[in-house]
């Protein structure tokens, strides 16, 4: 295939970007809810290679950032001592996947000296640690939203193409109707019947299961147009003609036919739930605070003053950006893989 | 086939009967919303019996299809009855559906498109004893092979795919695939159309073959009416959705009565003249 | 029946089942506007449920469906309780706000997509064509949130541009001229923002649907003939390209009403995206469903233009009355 090596840096860009989130609690150097009151908005860290007298190091160093004397969130580097940036080093306990308790991180480096990549936020939390937690939030969102509305496009688009008829005229209408919803305008409203003071866990799956009901309409009008296809097949009739079960004909001979629709559909919704989960955060109707998701931690950026002065507050934004390019990427690949194959 | 004995079958009780059979269907026209009715079988009768070859010819959109898939259950009639082994079958609920449809199977034309190209050979033919839990395990894959070497296909095939498969040989996969089942009543629906002449002869030989081994009653759909002359017991023609004529084969291509049976016949003829005379005159 | 009566009544009953989609999900929520109300400890239990019933919370869901219908028939859109008024009087300004958001976004994203689109087709596979390609794959994976957020960035560090809002402070005390300067100002951020965003998945279309033409025998003919350039183009090829662009229309512009809600909210535009944003938070559930209904309206009118767009290029849709 012409775009082979795209597409591969592609695949490794997302799962080294999944493995990143998540294994957040080993990659990050600090908990994302730990504040540090000194360093409100500190600007990312920088990785020093050569010293203040010139001498080139091969293990890169930090030095520690010092408040300028009678300024608010202003900072130089404290140039007096230097901290070399350590590889798995021990820090706050964590339990990796819920099981596995463990001190080390992959990088950090020694106290006093901190180490922001991202910089921090307004309560000096590390934006880095933040973000990859923020990941787990966005992207199981996404994920998990892809998931319902493919199963529900699947099942009505079955159903319907399989079933035709009445069935089939009614599904169809509902399907124009949900297509014809200016999305974002109908995932407020919906959200806006919803409690808002809930728990965050209860916030999460509500926000995911009205993301996805929303979206079910595009798969299932394309699984339809594929079933309507393949039951006319000969061998399907033949199935039938053996006395095969409507299921039956369903799993071996239909639902193969469908794989390769619902894989493209997933690697395009999965980008666009997460955005659509990141929106709703950011407009205050997702995940609040102190839950760390993209949408709440972008939304710092309302703020006039963040905007203007805090160029990292941004860091967030390139996160999304860099997921969406991923899928988007991989949703070229297979369709290109399938209409090669065809 | 000599006259008395067909005389002979044709006493005998039809294994397969038709009796008044009428189906048609509703058409929508383009973009708009008025429907309009097809008549695709008036009235129709026929008698099928046991252990012979009834060829059903007529032109395309004469109703052949619609009526193999009526006898075949796979759509029902508007009105009429069907007699299989003396039980009127065409308002079968789904229990006396899963007793029959072992009995009466079909093999479509185009092979190709019958067969699901992502199945290996040995899975197509596993797929109707599977759907009727007839065998599992070692014994399921011991008659795939059974079958496979019935139909003429080499037992190591068992894994190409159908798309692998030359057009004669897929044919032979869903003859297998058909008899799989041991049914008693096979539709040929044009089964032998689309093959090269050599290769539909084998099928033919096969099929009069298993005929033979399974007294198994054929209806064989086929526009190629010199075909039809070599092998039909029995010769059913259709014309505009009506049966116009019925009998053994050497009266209707002997003395044809109907109207529409001698322009059929004589079409044939025109033709099969005409590509001697070329053939002559290509020798010359 | 013609067409066009077809599609206006396809359009009304589209529209009257997003209603009721709207009051289904409404009603099978928990809670209501008043809710907050009860925890206010100076309001009495009483006076909340006056309230209630004086609004007809407390009826069932027809009944409340179909008192909000006959007040769409009145020309009231519902009733807003936050605001103590009818919706549509509320919702008129902002709708006219986010309709001259979004036609002047969709009318410049088109301008600038139709010939980017016409001109990489032409250039398959050179290197105009190929930073186009990588340009859109880039632009497309970056959502409207944040590109808003990078030019609303930008326009406050440079101060070229004003950061939020519609019109500036005085702007009464302006002439004419000035005036309408001022709007357009403060129209760049939040247009500029819409036409990126939806500028890549158009270009894209728009390629794909002319290298088709470009690649069908009967533009190869005309070719063969010596026709070629803009004769080449304008006969023959986009005539030929147009159904597919004109469901595109459609298409773009609800990507574009969705877009413009947010856009509104993070520019401080004073169109629908805000009202809906507070009236969700407030629960105020007429004027909800009728911003979502507005926007609704907006989409199905916008494929309809596209449509009948589409009948006048394209000779080959006729209008008959089968």
């Amino acid at each position: 295939m012409r775009n082979k090596p795209r597409i591969v840096a592609a695949l490794i860009l997302l799962l080294s970007l999944h493995a990143a989130i998540l294994l957040a609690k080993f990659v990050t150097p600090y908990d994302p809810a730990v504040q540090n009151r000194d360093f409100p908005f500190a600007p990312p860290t920088r990785i020093h290679f050569v010293d203040s007298r010139g001498h080139v190091h091969l293990r890169p160093f930090v030095y520690q950032w010092k408040a300028r004397p009678d300024t608010f969130n202003e900072y130089d580097e404290a140039r007096d001592k230097s901290y070399p940036v350590r590889f798995f080093i021990q820090g706050p306990e964590h339990k990796l996947a819920g099981l596995l308790r463990s001190h080390v991180h992959l990088f950090g480096v020694e106290d006093p000296a901190q180490i922001f990549l991202a910089g921090t936020d307004a309560y000096g939390r590390d934006q880095f640690s933040r973000i990859l937690y923020g990941g787990q939030v966005s992207l199981a969102a996404g994920l998990l939203a892809t998931v319902i509305s493919l199963f529900l496009g699947l099942v009505v688009g079955c159903i319907s193409g399989f079933y035709g008829r009445w069935i089939d005229d009614s599904a169809m209408r509902l399907v124009e109707l949900f297509l014809v919803l200016p999305w974002l305008y109908f995932l407020l409203a919906v959200r806006s019947f919803l409690p808002l003071h809930i728990s965050p866990t209860q916030t999460f799956f509500l926000l995911v299961t009205v993301i996805g009901t929303i979206g079910w309409a595009r798969p299932a009008r394309l699984v339809r147009g594929i079933v309507l296809s393949a039951k006319s097949r000969n061998y399907v009739i033949a199935s039938r003609g053996f006395g095969a079960s409507d299921y039956y004909m369903l799993r071996r001979h239909v639902l193969p036919h469908t794989y390769g629709i619902l894989l493209t559909q997933a690697a395009l919704l999965v980008p666009q739930y997460v955005v659509a989960e990141v929106t709703l955060s950011f407009l205050g109707l997702g995940l609040s605070e102190p839950a760390p998701s993209w949408g709440n931690l972008l939304a710092n950026l309302q703020q006039y003053n963040v905007l203007v002065s805090y160029w990292w507050m941004f860091a967030p934004a390139l996160a999304l950006v860099i997921v969406s390019l991923g899928y988007l990427q991989m949703a070229n690949a297979v369709q290109e893989l399938q209409s090669g194959s065809i | 086939m000599k006259t008395e004995e067909a005389a002979q079958r044709a006493r005998t009780p039809a294994h397969i009967r038709a009796v008044g059979l009428s189906k048609s269907y509703v058409q929508r026209a383009p973009f708009s919303h008025k429907k309009f009715a097809i008549d695709a079988l008036l009235d129709v009768q026929l008698e099928v019996s046991p252990a012979t070859l009834t060829a059903l010819v007529g032109e395309s959109g004469s109703g052949k299809s619609t009526l193999a898939r009526c006898l075949a259950m796979l759509e029902k009639p508007d009105c009429g009855e069907i007699w299989f082994e003396g039980k009127e079958i065409s308002r079968s609920g789904s229990w006396e559906l899963a007793w029959l449809r072992p009995k009466i199977q079909m093999i479509h034309q185009d092979s190709a498109g019958a067969l699901n190209p992502r199945f290996t050979a040995a899975q197509v033919i596993a797929e109707p004893l599977e759907i009727q839990r007839r065998e599992s395990g070692p014994k399921l894959r011991s008659r795939v092979c059974e079958l496979m070497e019935e139909v003429g296909l080499p037992a190591n095939w068992a894994d190409r795919r159908p798309l692998e498969l030359s057009g004669g040989q897929r044919q032979r996969l869903a003859i297998a695939r058909a008899i799989a089942l041991k049914p008693a009543f096979l539709i040929l629906d044009e089964s032998l159309s689309g093959l090269d002449l050599s290769t539909q002869a084998q099928i033919l030989n096969l099929l009069l073959d298993l005929q033979k081994a399974h007294s198994l009653t054929y209806l064989l759909i086929s526009h190629d009416l010199s075909l039809v002359e070599q092998v039909a017991d029995f010769v059913a023609v259709m014309h505009q959705g009506r049966m116009v004529e019925h009998g053994a084969g050497q009266d209707i291509f002997g003395s044809p009565r109907h109207a529409h049976t001698r322009e059929l016949l004589g079409s044939v003829r025109l033709v099969e003249s005409a590509f001697r005379a070329a053939q002559a005159g290509g020798q010359q | 029946m013609n067409y066009l009566e077809r599609r206006v009544i396809h359009g009304v009953l589209l529209l009257a089942g997003v209603s009721v989609l709207c009051f289904a999900f409404g009603v099978m929520a928990p809670g209501d506007f008043f809710d907050e109300m009860k925890l206010n400890p100076q309001i009495s239990p009483a006076t909340v449920a006056a309230l209630r019933s004086q609004y007809g919370i407390d009826q069932p869901l027809p009944l409340r469906y179909g008192r909000w219908v006959e007040s769409v028939l009145r020309g009231e859109w519902g009733y807003s309780f936050a605001y103590n008024c009818p919706v549509r009087s509320l919702l008129m300004v902002r709708a006219g706000n986010t309709l001259l958001l979004t036609t002047l976004a969709t009318l410049l994203a088109w301008l600038i997509a139709l010939p980017l689109g016409v001109w990489t087709a032409n250039r398959r596979g050179r290197w105009d064509d190929r930073l186009g390609l990588a340009g859109t794959t880039l632009l497309l994976s970056v959502p409207e949130l944040v590109i808003a957020l990078v030019l609303l960035y930008l326009a406050v560090r440079t101060h070229a541009l004003p950061a939020g809002g519609m019109v500036s402070v005085g702007f009464g005390g302006l002439g004419k001229q000035a005036q309408l300067i001022d709007l357009a100002s403060h129209l760049v951020i939040p247009a500029a923002t819409l036409v990126l965003a939806s500028l890549p998945l158009l270009v894209r279309h728009i390629r794909a649907s002319v290298l088709e033409v470009l690649q069908a025998p009967f533009v190869q003919a005309a070719r063969a003939h010596g026709i070629g350039g803009a004769r080449l183009l304008f006969r023959y090829v986009l005539p030929a390209a147009a159904n597919p662009l004109s469901s595109l229309l459609g298409l773009s512009i609800g990507g574009l009403l969705s877009g413009s809600l947010l856009v509104e909210v993070i520019t401080g535009w004073p169109g629908m995206g805000p009202l809906l944003l507070e009236a969700s938070l407030a629960r105020d559930v007429h004027v909800v469903i009728g911003a979502v209904m507005a926007s609704t309206f907006f989409m199905i009118a916008g494929s309809m233009v596209a449509d009948v767009l589409l009948v006048v290029l394209d000779p080959r849709v006729r209008l008959g009355s089968t």
